[in-house]
């Protein structure tokens, strides 16, 4: 499909209504990308504190393995699964390999291991796809009408898949062993450890998540704002937003971060102008950072702000 | 008293943090059943001494022995398995989470054993620390002071540890809950076969229970012997039971 999405409707009579709704329904679909984004910052960063410049990079390398296998004749279904699975094993490779050995290093010099990281991974894409986008077709093809509000299927494929990786997580932190574990590290590190909770299996854990839910968001979008080399540094900054919002510690505050950004990119591109999309994500940043470091939807800033103390 | 096993030794530790050394050859023994109280000023030694026990930091030199074999060099995370247990100071309980899940990691060294022993050992805590069974589903971050030293303690007791660390148990909290707190640390070591160290600024309380007492100073075991004898000796006297040292109602 080729112009400008979403489309702007003259025809009908309450149009502000319509173009206000589509636009809305746009910015929730990016917006959940960016938030799955965040989610993986939060997972590292609160059972780490390593924020991880290599997110963004997840969900690009996600992409690329879902087209390559759907290329090689894969079933879009099968692709997606198991680029989903590849990106996840990949993370724990990276945090085996990148970062573990790293053990007892300033926060600092983890967060120059994971830049060496995303450029790794950029460059590689960039010398293996070339410099040209590509992108995984809609799962499903055509333009959905609700009451003459147009809405791309993909949109809600997207919606659904974050919701889907969402409510997954959430399932594992609160009902599994190991998420309550999981948990305990990034409460309280030192009291896990004394129950006997391994904060490195922990750290390779975070970043299998991580993987996950930037994998989810790389597959579903990508048919919907094209994947190239460069695309984890948009949808990175873009999900480093939206996890700061949450202060980086909060799950829910990272989705409900991203879907604001979404929204309020989709809503200011149109109103105010195009070619402050991606302006805005840096304004609100700017805001977060001056106004409330600890993040908006933050309710207990101290409590997290100390879990890497020890 | 008959004599026991000695469940835990500690040979001529050293320990520190950076170029500050804390334990300067420190040696102390603990039997099954035998509950060892640690006192001693701030900056004696104490808690580094726990945390060396339990694997949080290493040792310089010297050993820790549980059960005769040595520890020594062990992570924490690995030592939970072992029968170690440490409950830390400031008691570090999982804040957002609630009292039952709280427990229930207590029992992580031991999740791949017998669910039904865990059950069972949960119900004996919930005796225990009766007060706890009425707060399961809350997070133990809205939890008292006092209610946060028992769930700290019933976590480590989900372990079902061979040797039990306490540090300050009894900080921050009001003379009724230490004598509470106290009172079950006591019915512990009756049964027999559990040895504690207890770690306290609070000396008079910590003296009470215990069987015996070390007096740490400057990183060094300064006196050792039977609370009693420690009550008396004026050197004690005058260094640690003096003005500043809350006396606590029986």
């Amino acid at each position: 499909m080729t112009g400008p999405w979403p489309p702007t409707s003259r025809t009908v009579r309450d149009r502000g209504v319509i173009d206000f709704l589509q636009l809305t329904v746009a910015g929730l679909s990016a917006g959940s990308a960016y938030g799955l984004v965040a989610v993986g910052f939060v997972t590292i960063h609160s059972v780490t504190g390593i924020i991880n410049l290599a997110q963004g990079e997840f969900a690009m390398v996600a992409a690329f393995v879902a087209i390559a296998l759907l290329a090689a004749g894969l079933p879009l279904p099968i692709a997606a699964l198991l680029a989903v699975l590849v990106v996840a094993l990949g993370a724990a490779a990276v945090e085996r390999v990148a970062i573990a050995p790293a053990a007892g290093s300033s926060v600092v010099a983890y967060i120059m291991l994971t830049l060496g990281v995303s450029i790794t991974l950029k460059a590689s894409a960039l010398l293996i796809e070339g410099p040209q986008p590509s992108a995984l077709p809609a799962f499903t093809p055509g333009i959905l009408s609700f009451g003459g509000v147009l809405v791309r299927p993909q949109d809600l494929w997207i919606l659904a898949a974050t919701a889907v990786a969402a409510l997954g997580l959430y399932g594992f932190l609160e009902r599994t062993v190991t998420g309550k574990a999981f948990r305990a590290c990034a409460e309280q590190p030192t009291a896990a450890r004394l129950v006997g909770i391994s904060p490195s299996r922990m750290s390779t854990l975070s970043f299998v998540l991580a993987g996950v839910v930037g994998a989810v968001a790389g597959v579903a979008s990508s048919p919907v704002i094209q994947t190239d080399w460069n695309i984890g540094l948009f949808l990175g900054l873009k999900g480093f937003v939206a996890a700061s919002l949450g202060g980086l510690a909060s799950i829910p505050a990272a989705i409900a971060g991203g879907l604001l950004l979404g929204v309020v990119e989709s809503l200011g591109a149109f109103y105010i102008s195009s070619g402050l999309r991606d302006a805005i994500a840096f304004f609100v940043l700017i805001v977060v950072l001056v106004a409330r470091p600890s993040g908006v939807f933050s309710t207990h800033a101290g409590v997290r702000a100390g879990v890497r103390a020890h | 008293m008959t004599r026991k096993a000695t469940r835990l030794t500690v040979e001529g530790l050293f320990a520190g943090y950076g170029r500050i050394e804390v334990l300067h050859g420190l040696s102390l023994a603990v039997a099954a059943g035998e509950l060892l109280a640690v006192v001693g000023a701030n900056g004696a030694g104490k808690t580094t001494l726990l945390r060396v026990i339990s694997g949080l930091l290493p040792a310089r030199a010297g050993r820790v022995l549980l059960d005769g074999r040595a520890v020594t060099g062990i992570a924490a995370e690995k030592l939970a398995s072992a029968g170690l247990t440490h409950v830390p100071e400031n008691r570090l309980v999982f804040p957002g989470m609630s009292v039952a899940d709280n427990l229930s990691l207590g029992a992580y060294s031991r999740r791949r054993g017998s669910g039904q022993a865990v059950e069972q050992d949960r119900r004996f805590v919930l005796d225990l620390f009766p007060r706890l069974a009425h707060r399961l589903a809350q997070p133990a971050g809205t939890l008292s002071g006092g209610e946060q030293q028992m769930l700290a303690i019933g976590r480590g007791l989900m372990a079902r540890p061979k040797a039990l660390l306490l540090d300050e148990p009894s900080l921050g909290l009001a003379p009724k809950l230490v004598s509470e707190i106290f009172a079950v640390l006591g019915s512990l070591r009756d049964q027999g076969d559990l040895a504690t160290v207890v770690v306290e600024q609070n000396a008079r309380a910590a003296l009470r229970i215990a069987d015996r007492a070390v007096v740490l100073d400057r990183g060094r075991v300064l006196l050792s012997g039977t609370p009693k004898a420690l009550l008396t000796d004026p050197r004690v006297q005058a260094a640690y039971l003096g003005r500043g040292y809350t006396e606590v109602a029986p």
